[in-house]
């Protein structure tokens, strides 16, 4: 067939042909392009490092806002930053690994309870005590410029 | 691949047809005009594909509309030029369309037998423009929103039906999300199947009824010589007209994108929307007439139009397509495309003239954009809703200008307009930009604020309605603005709850929600009227002691401390607690005496806890003298207090009861059978001793006399039998009887006494 093709007919199929790819390459790439991008979740500042001194975990209110396509939604959470003598950070989720309840810290024991059951997690989140069936999950953190930030989204 | 299309014709007949379709034989005069049918069936099939694209992001809602279409618009590859595409081709479909419908008009094309191809076709028309007036809509920004509502009001003022009409399409009383989902519904899916009818009927009719040969009259068309094939002598012209035209498409795409004005705004009601150049005529001809008969110039007209081009091959029965052989009617199509160009024209004229600005003012408009005055005052729409709109000041004065910048508080006591002290170039430029801004004027492209604004900063009466949200939680409002954000506005307006009571209960709010005075407050804020002092419930307990110290350390010499104290509180607030607002438990009778019901029997059931929330522990001390309730040990440790200070053990405890006895039920060891003889001797304490189980006048009970005998005893025994009335010696003699025979015999007084 295509020996017999003659000079229009190449013309006006090639023609068509570029048509399609000018609409259908950008549509194709707006439709399959972005459902394979991958979202990193974002650094929250959790503030500055000072505010942590060794000792006691302190509670922190984050409140950051979390883009789902076109909805931005603001979220608020709390995490725990336990800072050792060492200099080192932790900072911990509030929830607990067994129910979800909100853990705090309790002051007298050094240790965090679940008041839902009666969970005790030492200041590494580590079980003590209870049904919790996992330690308090960790955030990845880091800290630049003297401000401390945590990715809380890959938990 | 052969196979599968051998299988296809033996199945279905569709290989066949669709060769048969393009194999068509067209008639020897079908040329280049003849492709704008093609073209704008391509422009539709574009307009399908990037709409349907879109329809992937797109969100009918007016919550997320404008923010799924800022999504496309920056968020997706290729999103801009896809919207940018659906843009222009929806504005191109237009022309393209007319210029098809007047080739066939002046090339009378449309005579019989094909007068419903034309029918079709001025449907076909109406449809596009349905398209327009309802994807107008869906983008949600400003121009999408206001457009809508006056087109609606236009179309309430069609009589009878309008009103109806009207609120049909808006769904309920005013524009919103009803109106929104109708609108996308009419435009996505109504419109559509309405459209690939209309497109089906009429190229299926043009297939049968073959393309009309030019310039032949219609009795004549049977001797027209079939020279060409649809394929590929006429598609070529059309692949290259197409290919030309979509160059146009993509440039035009890439140049300009598609406009996106801001957000809908329902109470921005600055804002004028101008319409699409090509329906400007049909906006002159609704201003030609008074708003009493506004619906000849919105529906009859434009009716009566529409009429005339649907009834044309029913009319026009002149069977000639020369157009020097049809004078009558072409002429009358020319002077009412006259008509119509010349009212669009005359649209385009009334449309605001872009501004011309001076080398300073456009140096002022740029001050004006760097200072953010954007975002408190608008141009002619836009802008912050703070300030007033700069499109419609009335006083354009330059040195009013000059002076409320430098001071604004000298225009209005109340603004809370920040003054501007700038260079004199800058004021200069700046002033000279402001005093150019007229009616006309357009608010100059901002940069965009980074993040994004949140919703709730579009929604109605945000600006009112923001200290509520403050409140629920401002970590939030941190996130994104700068400390001390809110002093912007607040230097000069506090918030409502600072009013002239607020010192005295800011306590409360301080003490629970810290985090709502730091959003404009730095934490040192309290420390300069309060220097160190922290009322936690430490403070309460301890406020008397502390406060003395405080002020000693400070050398308030003359200031009572209560005056500190008054700063805040008023005299009443000490009743608060040291009086009037006593527990309950406190107001029972006898609180503090009753065995059954009294303080004694509180603290002993429930504890001390509750006493200290409010009272020191050694609270109990200042009455009892002891630590209260008795602490662990006493019963060993009791005889050497009670010994020391019976009167102590009094106070709650009565010796001649059964109080000792409920554990003394039986004498103490000391009381040996001798004891009587001896405990003179024995008793080493002044009989305190013995007062614990005898009480305080054990001594009397038995010794009618103060024992031990005091020191004067020997001048002061002679006369107690005088006190009694004894007098001589017989009365000697009935006090030693009654007395002291008790210890002493006669002869003890021989010792002193010669008898």
């Amino acid at each position: 067939m295509e020996g017999s093709m003659t000079r229009r007919e190449w013309m006006v199929k090639s023609l068509t042909a570029l048509l399609a790819l000018i609409y259908g390459i950008p549509a194709l790439v707006m439709l399959v392009v972005p459902a394979f991008r991958r979202q990193k979740p974002p650094w929250v500042k959790v503030g500055n490092v000072n505010d942590f001194p060794a000792g006691e975990p302190k509670a922190v209110t984050l409140s950051y806002q979390r883009r789902d396509g076109w909805v931005i939604r603001t979220v608020r959470t709390t995490v725990y930053v336990a800072a050792k003598p060492d200099g080192s950070l932790k900072v911990l989720s509030n929830i607990c690994t067994h129910a979800s309840c909100a853990v705090r810290w309790e002051r007298e024991r050094k240790a965090f309870f679940c008041p839902c059951h009666a969970a005790y997690f030492d200041a590494d989140g580590k079980v003590m005590q209870g049904p919790p069936p996992r330690p308090l999950p960790e955030y990845p953190h880091k800290v630049e410029g003297g401000l401390l930030y945590v990715q809380l989204e890959n938990v | 691949m052969r196979k599968l299309l051998e299988w296809l014709e033996r199945e279905t007949g569709l290989v066949s047809a669709w060769a048969r379709f393009w194999a068509q034989p067209l008639p020897a005069g079908v040329g280049w005009g003849h492709i704008f049918g093609a073209l704008t069936l391509l422009t539709l099939v574009v307009l399908i594909l990037t709409g349907g694209v879109l329809m992937f992001y797109y969100s009918p809602t007016p919550d997320q509309a404008y923010a799924s279409v800022q999504y496309i618009e920056h968020y997706l590859p290729a999103g801009q030029f896809i919207r940018a595409l659906h843009y222009w081709a929806a504005r191109l479909i237009v022309p393209l369309l007319i210029i098809h419908i007047l080739r066939v008009f002046f090339w009378g094309a449309y005579k019989r037998p094909r007068q419903m191809i034309w029918v079709t076709g001025v449907l076909l028309l109406l449809t596009v423009i349905g398209y327009g007036l309802t994807g107008y809509a869906l983008p949600w920004d400003q121009k999408a929103y206001w457009g809508t509502v006056v087109r609606l009001k236009i179309a309430e003022g069609i009589p009878l039906i309008g009103a109806a009409l009207a609120t049909f399409l808006r769904g309920g009383e005013a524009v919103g999300a009803v109106t929104l989902m109708r609108f996308f519904v009419l435009h996505v899916f109504v419109l559509t199947v309405i459209v690939v009818i209309l497109v089906a009927w009429h190229v299926l009719q043009v297939r049968r009824l073959g393309v009309t040969p030019p310039g032949v009259p219609v009795s004549h068309e049977g001797g027209v010589s079939m020279t060409q094939r649809l394929h590929p002598d006429h598609t070529l012209r059309i692949a290259v007209g197409a290919t030309l035209f979509s160059v146009l498409l993509v440039a035009l795409s890439l140049a300009f994108p598609a406009p996106l004005e801001p957000r809908a705004n329902p109470m921005d009601t600055a804002y004028k929307p101008h319409p699409d150049f090509y329906v400007l005529w049909l906006h002159e001809l609704v201003e030609l007439f008074p708003s009493q008969v506004e619906f000849i110039g919105s529906f009859v007209l434009p009716a009566i139009l529409v009429g005339i081009l649907l009834i044309v091959p029913f009319i026009e029965r002149n069977p000639e397509r020369q157009p020097r052989k049809r004078v009558k009617a072409l002429a009358v199509g020319t002077v009412l495309l006259i008509l119509v160009v010349g009212l669009n024209v005359k649209g385009i004229r009334a449309l605001p003239q872009p501004e011309r600005l001076s080398p300073l003012e456009r140096q002022g408009q740029q001050i004006f954009v760097e200072l953010k005055c954007y975002s408190c005052h608008g141009i002619n729409g836009g802008g912050g809703p703070v300030g007033p709109d700069l499109g419609h000041a009335t006083e354009r004065d330059p040195k009013a200008v000059r002076a409320l910048l430098r001071d604004p508080t000298s225009h209005n006591a109340h603004t809370i307009m920040p003054a501007y002290q700038l260079p004199q170039e800058t004021e200069d430029a700046l002033v000279a930009y402001i005093v150019s801004i007229g009616p006309n004027s357009k608010m100059p492209p901002t940069p965009p604020t980074e993040p994004e604004k949140p919703a709730s900063h579009f929604e109605e009466n945000w600006f009112v309605n923001h200290k509520f949200e403050v409140r629920k939680d401002p970590a939030s409002c941190n996130d994104c603005h700068k400390p001390f954000f809110c002093q912007a506005c607040h230097q000069n307006r506090r918030p409502s709850s600072h009013d002239a009571q607020w010192l005295k209960f800011h306590f409360g709010n301080a003490a629970e929600r810290p985090e709502m005075c730091a959003s404009c407050h730095a934490p040192s804020y309290c420390d300069s009227c309060h220097r160190v002092m922290r009322h936690d419930t430490k403070w309460t307990q301890q406020h008397s002691q502390k406060l003395a110290q405080f002020g000693e350390k400070m050398k308030w010499a003359g200031q009572t401390m209560s005056q500190l104290c008054y700063h805040c509180h008023t005299p009443q607030s000490c009743q608060g607690c040291h009086t009037g607002a006593l527990p309950a438990s406190h107001k029972v009778a006898n609180f503090l005496t009753d065995p059954q019901v009294g303080h004694g029997k509180v603290a002993l059931k429930q504890g001390t806890a509750s006493c200290n929330s409010c009272h020191q522990p050694k609270f109990c001390q200042s009455c009892h003298g002891l630590p209260m309730p008795h602490p662990e040990g006493w019963d060993s440790d009791h005889p050497k207090v009670g010994h020391k200070n019976p009167a102590l053990c009094q106070k709650c405890h009565n010796f001649k009861d059964e109080t000792c006895q409920t554990c003394h039920q039986a004498a103490p060891s000391s009381h040996t059978e001798d004891f009587r003889k001896e405990h003179p001797r024995r008793i080493t304490d002044s009989g305190a001793s013995c007062q614990v189980c005898h009480g305080r006048n054990a001594c009397m009970d038995c010794h009618k006399v103060p024992m031990p005998h005091p020191k004067d005893f020997g001048e002061s025994h002679a006369k107690l039998g005088a006190q009694r009335g004894w007098k001589g010696y017989s009365g000697v003699k009935r006090l030693q009887a009654a007395t002291c025979a008790n210890c002493h015999d006669m002869n003890y007084c021989n010792q002193c006494h010669q008898p």
